[in-house]
């Protein structure tokens, strides 16, 4: 398999496979995720989610260099999500992509820095902080977790396993929280005992990210 | 030459609502209007925000001046944030604007229109909540410009505001645009401070100018005279605008406790619980403790199916089946097994489980829609019962504690007002409401005494002994002696009527009751009752903000014909306006609206309504085998008389007659009944106009009564007129429940008496002991009165 590497980098085919890994556990949980949102939102977030993650799946047949793709996947995200997943979602990948270089090769500090630019492109786009009950409670928690791995030396299969463990948690705690961002914080405390189907999302996209690289 | 216009871009999950906003912010332009782009919703129609549209519509926006950006909510925030980054370098001028979504568009657009800069226009939308926070009490004042500047005006003039309205948005564009023509520097000035430049619409509508307020316009520069003419003449003429479907204010609540529903009773407090609210948030529950909790779950929901099932066998046969059948959804493995799965995987306690799972399986039922989603209240019946339970509290709502009691809660749905037992229920206490809100009207049809407005209600404990007077509006906590001197204590038991009416000579006169719904038919039918002499189906509807359907009105007159089976019930069509407002048939303001449009007269601008009314009545009349007689109120000429039998038999009515309230439909009682069938009298209404005393009128006791030789000699004239056509003449008025009136109307002509079923059998035995004979002489002897008490000792002279 083209995407097995012995140094330990990610390779564009590895990243490309996670976007598939991604796109099939929000296709597989689209009903799931929508009822999540039907509870504190607008009844959107899976079959937005599966709307756009169908659009980018459709474009990364012939993936070039890991900028482009990935500038290109945040784009697409933006135009044909429709909610605020859109955005966030797409500044994410937008970010991420910016760290990647031009070549098919990604090294794990390169991942790492890039996922860290990702995630404060979520945080300044969408003002929230950790508490406010939104992605963001899943993704910090496996950015810091990823870095966290890679510097002590750890393989990027142990690291993002980490990191979808973590946001794993991340998304647990959400349903104790108090909604203060999007939709949710309308409810206010009767947003309380709904996990969020943000963080719920994002934990997906770092168990996508583990997937992929397990046994790299 | 013609200066470049800044752009308005509109971000909107809904392409509609986005549309619409558009639609409204272009009424108030005058000119050209700005370039205005909008990026709202999703290629595929869905709701939903694209960055990537957001960022061409501000492009297509841009024609030099620069953009601002009103957005709607959540992603639209981020779409346009994101349109902003993706434009980078190419991007034009631009604000994206953090105002409210449609009074931003709205005084962006007239501000841009009027050729302001991007920093203007940006500052307009920015504070264009300010006139709605001070309309509503939470803003500042009017932002005046610095008073220490060297103004001076060559021009000025003054005027007084004659719009209803104010100087409401529509108005405030009007006077920017106009302004902005001039070549002159404009600033409106209100009389109670307050000072602004005339082109800004935000600006004058911060002077909360009202009706009757004056303004002084103000002008400098080379047009000033015309600027100031112009503008003045704008106010004067109202702004082209006296909204002829403004709606009526509501009726404010009164200062202090008012009386609405006359009666004086003392009684123990019973409050109504406030609705239910989600339960408190509780830890999570522990896995070893689950099993248990379900249990605690399935206990609750065992006594709540055997309290509906309890309550099923006290209960009359249609409401026996009701309960029963909620019994069985109580107990539907739907419910139990979702909140059980909700407490296994998420940890919920027993009431949060059973809260969300009840409020999922009655979401269902409402998607599912029609019948179905009628139960869904009683699934929201359900789930308040087991919380309670489980929580250990009251029941919300009206709970029959078991003896008598004074009701006491904040205000009263109609529907629990309408489900109220008069047996049980001796006076309603509320803390809010007016003497036209839906309890005093229900209160008073049910002649369950009343006091609302009463502010410090709340704070009396339940159990307190309190002494209400529904006329006074007293309301006073542990009553002494002399306070209850004359007060009821208990509810006086219902009398059913032993015999049809008949006066001691055996001629019949029917006996019929007032009813406004299935309920105090099937109450009426208790009592005996011959029949309903007026069904107000006007009752069914006071909570509906929109038109019944057809359907659910045959469904509510069914239930009333139904109580009736093949006997006489006058159905009459929906009497709105006056004391009896409804949402869905917005009355024009009037000072006086007794005088006003009510009745039949409002189907001069909304006949189809009447039409459809009815059809459903028809329906229902076919469905039920129950032939309603039908009737208008508020009939005044013949020629409406007419109109409304020709309409009734068009639609299918068999029998078709009107109400004689006003003077004039008495004198003219021979005109009307050749065009009907029958007609009712309806002697409230009939006092009123006739002695030119409001019904709610204070004070004036001996001018609103039926007794007065002005008011008998009408009902003689009405009289007359049915003998000699042949044609019944009924009375369903409160006149009709006196026993010393009684005689004197059947004396003066009438056929039929129509009244609360408790006073049925105290009629009836007032006509048992006179003859016809008797009635007549009776009658003759009050028409000769000239006083009211007069008539009345005149009266008891012939009938000795």
């Amino acid at each position: 398999m083209g995407r097995v590497n012995t140094n330990q980098s990610a390779s564009v085919a590895t990243l490309v496979e996670w976007l598939h890994q991604f796109g099939s556990l929000v296709e597989q949980n689209k009903g799931y995720l929508t009822d999540l949102d039907s509870a504190i939102g607008d009844a959107d977030h899976g079959s937005n989610m599966a709307r756009g993650m169908t659009a980018v799946l459709n474009q990364v047949a012939d993936p070039g260099a890991a900028d482009a793709l990935f500038k290109k996947v945040g784009m697409t995200l933006v135009s044909s999500v429709g909610g605020a997943s859109g955005p966030l979602y797409g500044t994410f990948f937008m970010r991420f992509a910016t760290g990647l270089g031009d070549g098919t090769e990604v090294t794990p500090e390169a991942l790492v820095s890039s996922l860290r630019a990702g995630l404060d492109g979520v945080i300044s786009r969408g003002k929230a902080e950790l508490g406010d009950k939104t992605m963001v409670d899943a993704m910090t928690p496996a950015v810091v977790a990823i870095e966290g791995s890679v510097a002590s030396g750890e393989s990027l299969a142990d690291a993002t396993r980490a990191g979808a463990e973590a946001a794993r948690r991340g998304r647990e705690s959400t349903i104790a929280m108090v909604a203060r961002k999007g939709r949710a914080s309308y409810l206010g405390e009767r947003s309380k005992g709904h996990q969020d189907p943000g963080a719920t999302s994002t934990t997906y996209l770092f168990e996508a990210l583990a997937a992929s690289l397990d046994g790299v | 030459m013609t200066v470049a216009l800044v752009g308005v871009v509109v971000v909107s999950h809904s392409r509609r609502l986005a549309d619409a906003a558009v639609e409204l912010a272009m009424q108030m332009v005058h000119g050209d209007p700005p370039p205005i782009r909008i990026a709202a919703g999703m290629p595929d129609g869905g709701l939903g925000t694209d960055a990537t549209a957001v960022m061409e519509a501000i492009t297509a926006a841009d024609a030099g001046a620069g953009v601002v950006v009103l957005v709607d909510l959540g992603s639209a925030v981020l779409s346009a944030e994101m349109a902003v980054e993706l434009l980078d370098d190419s991007a034009p001028d631009l604000r994206v604007v953090p105002a409210p979504f449609v009074e931003g568009l709205l005084a962006a657009t007239v501000r841009a229109a009027s050729g302001a800069t991007l920093d203007e226009v940006a500052l307009e939308a920015a504070r264009s909540l300010t006139p709605k926070l001070q309309a509503l009490g939470a803003g500042p004042g009017p932002e005046s410009v610095d008073t220490d500047d060297d103004w001076h005006a060559d021009s000025f003039d003054e005027a007084t505001l004659p719009n209803p309205a104010g100087l409401h948005a529509r108005p405030a564009a009007t006077v920017a645009s106009e302004a902005a023509k001039y070549d002159a520097e404009v600033r409106l000035i209100h009389h109670r401070g307050g000072s602004v430049p005339a082109t800004t619409p935000i600006g004058l509508a911060t002077l909360n100018a009202r009706m009757g307020d004056d303004l002084r316009v103000e002008a400098r520069g080379p047009q000033a005279a015309e600027a100031v003419a112009a503008i003045i003449a704008m106010i004067r003429g109202g702004f082209g605008e006296i909204d002829p479907n403004a709606q009526p204010p509501a009726a404010p609540a009164p200062a202090q406790p008012l009386g609405v529903s006359a009666g004086r009773v003392v009684g123990q407090v019973h409050k109504l619980t406030e609705p239910m609210t989600a339960p408190p948030e509780h830890d999570r529950v522990p896995a070893n403790a689950v099993d248990a909790e379900i249990a605690t779950l399935g206990g609750a929901l065992s006594a709540v199916i055997d309290e509906y099932r309890r309550r099923a066998e006290l209960s009359a046969p249609q409401a026996a089946d009701i309960l029963q059948a909620t019994a069985t959804l109580a107990g539907d493995s739907t419910l139990v097994d979702a909140a059980a799965g909700l407490i296994r995987a998420r940890g919920m306690d027993a009431p949060n489980a059973f809260w969300q799972a009840a409020n999922h399986v009655a979401q269902s039922m409402t998607d599912v829609g029609g019948m179905v989603a009628e139960r869904a209240v009683d699934l929201a019946d359900i789930r308040d019962r087991v919380v309670s339970h489980l929580l250990g509290i009251p029941m919300p709502g009206v709970v029959d504690p078991g003896h008598p009691f004074i009701l006491v809660a904040r205000d009263l749905a109609p529907s629990e007002t309408a489900t109220l037992d008069g047996n049980t229920c001796l006076a309603i206490v509320t803390a809010e409401g007016g003497p036209t809100s839906h309890t005093s009207i229900l209160a008073r049809s049910m002649g369950i005494p009343a006091v609302v407005g009463c502010s410090r209600a709340l704070d009396i404990a339940d159990g307190t002994v309190v002494l209400v007077d529904g006329r006074t509006g007293e309301v006073i906590e542990d009553p002494d002696e002399d306070q209850r001197a004359g007060a009821r204590t208990s509810r006086a038991p219902l009398r059913p009527l032993e015999a049809p009416g008949r006066t001691a000579d055996g001629t019949p006169v029917s006996l019929l009751a007032n009813v406004g719904s299935g309920g105090n038919a099937t109450f009426a039918a208790r009592a005996n009752a011959e029949g309903i002499g007026l069904f107000r189906t006007e009752f069914c509807f006071l909570d509906r903000a929109v038109e019944p359907s057809v359907s659910d009105q045959v469904q509510a007159y069914s239930e009333v014909l139904g109580a009736f089976p093949g006997a006489h019930v006058v159905v009459r069509t929906l009497d709105a306006g006056s004391d009896k407002p409804m949402a869905f048939l917005p009355m024009p303001e009037e000072p006086n609206p007794a005088l006003g449009v009510r009745g039949y007269r409002t189907s001069r601008t909304h006949q189809p309504m009447l039409e459809r009314q009815l059809d459903a009545i028809v329906t229902a009349s076919t469905a039920s085998g129950t032939d309603g007689w039908v009737m208008a109120p508020m009939i005044s000429t013949a020629a409406e008389a007419h109109d409304f039998a020709a309409l009734a038999r068009s639609r299918g009515v068999t029998t078709v007659g009107v109400m004689i309230e006003t003077p004039s439909a008495a004198l003219q009682a021979a005109d009307i009944l050749s065009e009907v069938d029958f007609v009712s009298i309806g002697t409230n209404d009939l006092t009123q106009y006739c002695m030119g005393v409001d019904r709610q009128a204070v004070g004036l006791g001996d001018l609103q009564d039926p007794w007065q030789p002005g008011v008998l000699r009408l009902l003689k004239i009405i009289g007359d007129a049915g003998r000699a056509s042949g044609k019944p003449v009924g009375v369903c008025g409160e006149a009709a429940a006196d026993p010393t009136l009684a005689p004197v109307l059947i004396g003066l002509g009438v056929s039929s008496l129509s009244m609360s079923p408790r006073s049925l059998q105290s009629v009836a035995e007032a006509l048992s002991e006179v003859t016809v004979e008797q009635c007549r002489a009776a009658a003759d002897a009050a028409v000769a009165a000239t006083t009211a008490s007069g008539a009345r000792d005149a009266v008891r002279a012939a009938l000795a």
